[in-house]
């Protein structure tokens, strides 16, 4: 079975934006402009007589009562984008065509809706409620679909294998071609689609090189484009339509209980765990929420995949409704099922361990959670490093066996010591407000940086253990610069 | 008939018990070292209670949370707002491994107390501190029922200041260094409250490994 895809051309939809966001527009001629090299031109009119390309200063001249606004591409493309994951409610696959198209892989989807001109007229019928005007056209190559969504006057339906023949009559620009090429390739008398598909190919590459080839190779099948989906197509995947749009925090809570619980019942068939989990909440104003969840190991145990949901459904704003949850895993690892007399064997272990893995994935979707991982270097600070929690430690050997303080400050506090010579032991030292006369003092410990790391140029360190008179122990640093007197003091950690 | 000194102490644990809501079943307590063990009424430090740290000094209340943590020999959390409130490197050699440690990070107050009650109601570890300002009693009193419940020893890290303020913990305990030669631990764990034990002043050193030694003065 050939795949079939639903291309929609949105030419209007920068216009189509403003109207909904001010319906007063509805019935008035209403174009964008942007500035174009020197002169401000029509990126997109809607008026007789109109057409984007012709200056501002034409257009009000034609007409008079236009309302004009500037273009703003970034907010057409993000709306583009929230349609694209609003149109995953008719197939999983969706892709962004350039700045004004949205394409479909409505393969296996049509029959969902009875038929693929139900399917046609469903989609279109949607957006069309909400004020997009839009072309469609289904074809079982996506390049062609986009090129008939384009270009014809209705939407339009091509049978599979008959691409060609529909695609024929269409002029180049449906091809999307740089109009400097439409102009060449005008001068040759070449005006449609048909006309070059029967010119040789040889000298139309050496001519116009490989973006004339790719863009009839797309629109021909002869090399289809991939579709770059919005988003990945998840291999587990649970929908809820909701016959009422819902709103209350216990409608969703229950909704997702039982799209986890659907998720999970598959995963088990398929003896996986999730890693990764998505909810999207389809609103019924065409806005798409999306929570993800992560977890430290796979697991398909419901019970605590809803739990770790449950902090951040608070994130939701139903406003007007949901009319549409969907779950998807998209990142699963194998989970072999384990009996309970058989995990039980090592002690009660495997319990504490699940328990435990369960812990940290509810605290780390609210707090940071790490791991300090022991390095190997005598740099006082790169001792360690924060890892993920669930990394697996081995403790390189030795490690450790060092004096070092049990907290280091991140930011080490400049000190003001007295001490009996330049270069000798320290004999009171301050810091802010507090003074501490020294009472035992144990150093030097010369440390010098790593000449193969990129802090090989740092000055060396002598660390001292001092024991104050006032209690405290204190790991305190005088930076090797040759240059500096009277040498600089930092306090670093502090001693147990 | 004068009942004999068996019977009396079997009564009390049992009353001691119900007291805390842990019917039959006694976890063993967490021992420190044998001076210590005999003077604290559970003979070591209660599992599956909240125990209070006031830290006169930095130091030696990070060494007390350390010692105690290393004994439990099972995976513990420590939750603190700052990346750098303790260094995995000194804590080896009071008897911590890094390998048992797993550091929490919160912003604000509410998140560290979300933390730490999660963290004493999973039996997937064996205690867990939590370094705060302040706390107040019914915060305190949920935490202590979340302990309660699997078992888990819990260890509020406080400020010194905080010793004004009254706390449902079943010690209390301030912890300051005290001059040493070698500059090596060396504590002084005042006792400031027991739960059916008396208030007293410890010295305590504690060698490599995390071994104590304590004499009071």
């Amino acid at each position: 079975m050939s795949r079939r895809y639903l291309a929609l051309s949105l030419p209007l939809l920068p216009l189509d934006r403003l109207r909904r966001l001010d319906p007063s527009l509805l019935d008035r001629p209403l174009a964008s402009w942007a500035i174009q090299g020197p002169r401000r031109q029509l990126v997109a009119a809607d008026a007789p007589g109109l057409v984007p390309g012709q200056t501002v200063a034409d257009a009000q001249a034609i007409q008079p009562d236009l309302v004009l606004f500037p273009a703003d591409p970034a907010e057409d493309a993000a709306l583009l984008e929230r349609l694209a994951l609003w149109a995953m409610r008719f197939t999983p696959l969706v892709a962004v065509d350039r700045t004004e198209g949205l394409l479909l892989d409505a393969t296996g989807a049509t029959a969902l809706l009875g038929g693929e001109e139900q399917f046609v007229v469903a989609v279109t019928s949607r957006f069309r409620q909400d004020g997009f005007r839009l072309r469609a056209a289904m074809a079982s190559i996506a390049g062609a679909a986009a090129a008939l969504a384009r270009e014809s006057r209705q939407d339009r339906i091509v049978p599979p294998g008959q691409e060609r023949d529909a695609i024929a009559p269409l002029p180049l620009i449906a091809l999307r071609l740089p109009p400097d090429m439409i102009r060449s390739l005008g001068r040759m008398g070449l005006h449609r689609i048909g006309q070059l598909c029967r010119q040789p190919r040889g000298p139309l590459a050496r001519r116009f090189g490989r973006v004339l080839m790719d863009a009839l190779d797309h629109a021909t099948g002869d090399r289809p484009q991939p579709l770059q989906p919005v988003r990945p197509v998840a291999t587990f995947q649970a929908v809820r339509h909701c016959l009422e749009p819902i709103i209350t925090r216990p409608a969703i809570d229950q909704a997702v209980e039982a799209l986890l619980a659907e998720i999970c019942r598959a995963l088990l068939e398929a003896s996986r765990g999730a890693r990764r989990l998505t909810l999207r909440a389809f609103r019924v104003d065409h806005r798409v929420q999306e929570i993800t969840i992560g977890t430290g190991a796979p697991t398909r145990d419901a019970a605590h995949l809803v739990r770790l949901f449950a902090g951040k459904l608070d994130q939701l704003e139903p406003d007007l409704g949901f009319e549409r949850l969907t779950m998807d895993a998209h990142s699963t690892d194998i989970l072999d099922g384990l009996q309970a007399s058989m995990a039980r064997r090592d002690g009660a272990s495997a319990a504490d361990t699940a328990a435990l893995t369960e812990l940290l994935d509810r605290l780390e979707q609210r707090v940071a959670v790490y791991r300090m991982l022991p390095l190997e270097s005598h740099w006082p600070e790169y001792a360690a490093a924060p890892a993920t929690p669930h990394e697996q430690i081995v403790l390189p050997p030795d490690w450790g066996n060092e004096t070092r303080p049990v907290r280091l400050l991140a930011e080490p506090l400049a000190l003001a010591v007295t001490a009996e010579l330049p270069d000798g032991t320290p004999v009171q030292l301050r810091y802010g407000s507090r003074l501490h006369r020294v009472l035992y003092c144990i150093g030097p410990e010369r440390l010098e940086p790593e000449w193969w790391g990129h802090d090989a140029a740092r000055p060396s360190r002598d660390y001292f253990r001092v024991q104050t008179a006032e209690g405290p122990r204190l790991w305190i640093c005088r930076l090797g610069e040759p240059n500096v007197l009277p040498p600089r003091w930092f306090l670093h950690g502090y001693l147990a | 008939m004068p009942a004999s000194p068996a019977l009396l102490h079997d009564l009390r644990q049992r009353l001691s018990q119900i007291e805390r809501g842990l019917g039959e079943a006694a976890f063993p307590p967490v021992p420190l070292c044998p001076a210590l063990d005999r003077h604290l009424p559970e003979h070591g430090l209660a599992r599956g209670a909240l125990h209070d740290v006031l830290a006169a000094d930095p130091g030696a209340a990070l060494g007390f949370c350390a010692v105690v943590l290393g004994r439990l020999e099972t995976p513990t959390l420590w939750i603190a707002p700052e990346a750098d409130a303790v260094w995995p490197a000194g804590l080896q050699s009071l008897g911590l491994c890094i390998s048992q440690l797993i550091l929490v990070r919160y912003r604000r107050p509410a998140e560290g107390l979300w933390a730490m009650e999660e963290a004493l109601r999973s039996p997937g570890i064996g205690g867990a501190v939590l370094q705060t300002s302040h706390l107040d009693l019914i915060a305190a009193r949920r935490l202590q029922l979340a302990a309660e419940a699997t078992g888990n020893i819990g260890l509020l890290l406080r400020p010194a200041t905080e010793a004004r303020n009254p706390s449902n913990a079943v010690t209390r305990w301030q912890a300051a260094s005290l001059p040493n030669p070698q500059a090596a631990p060396h504590w002084q764990w005042n006792l400031l409250r027991s739960r059916g034990g008396q208030p007293t002043p410890w010295q305590v050193t504690c060698a490599p490994g995390g071994v104590l030694q304590a004499h009071a003065p």
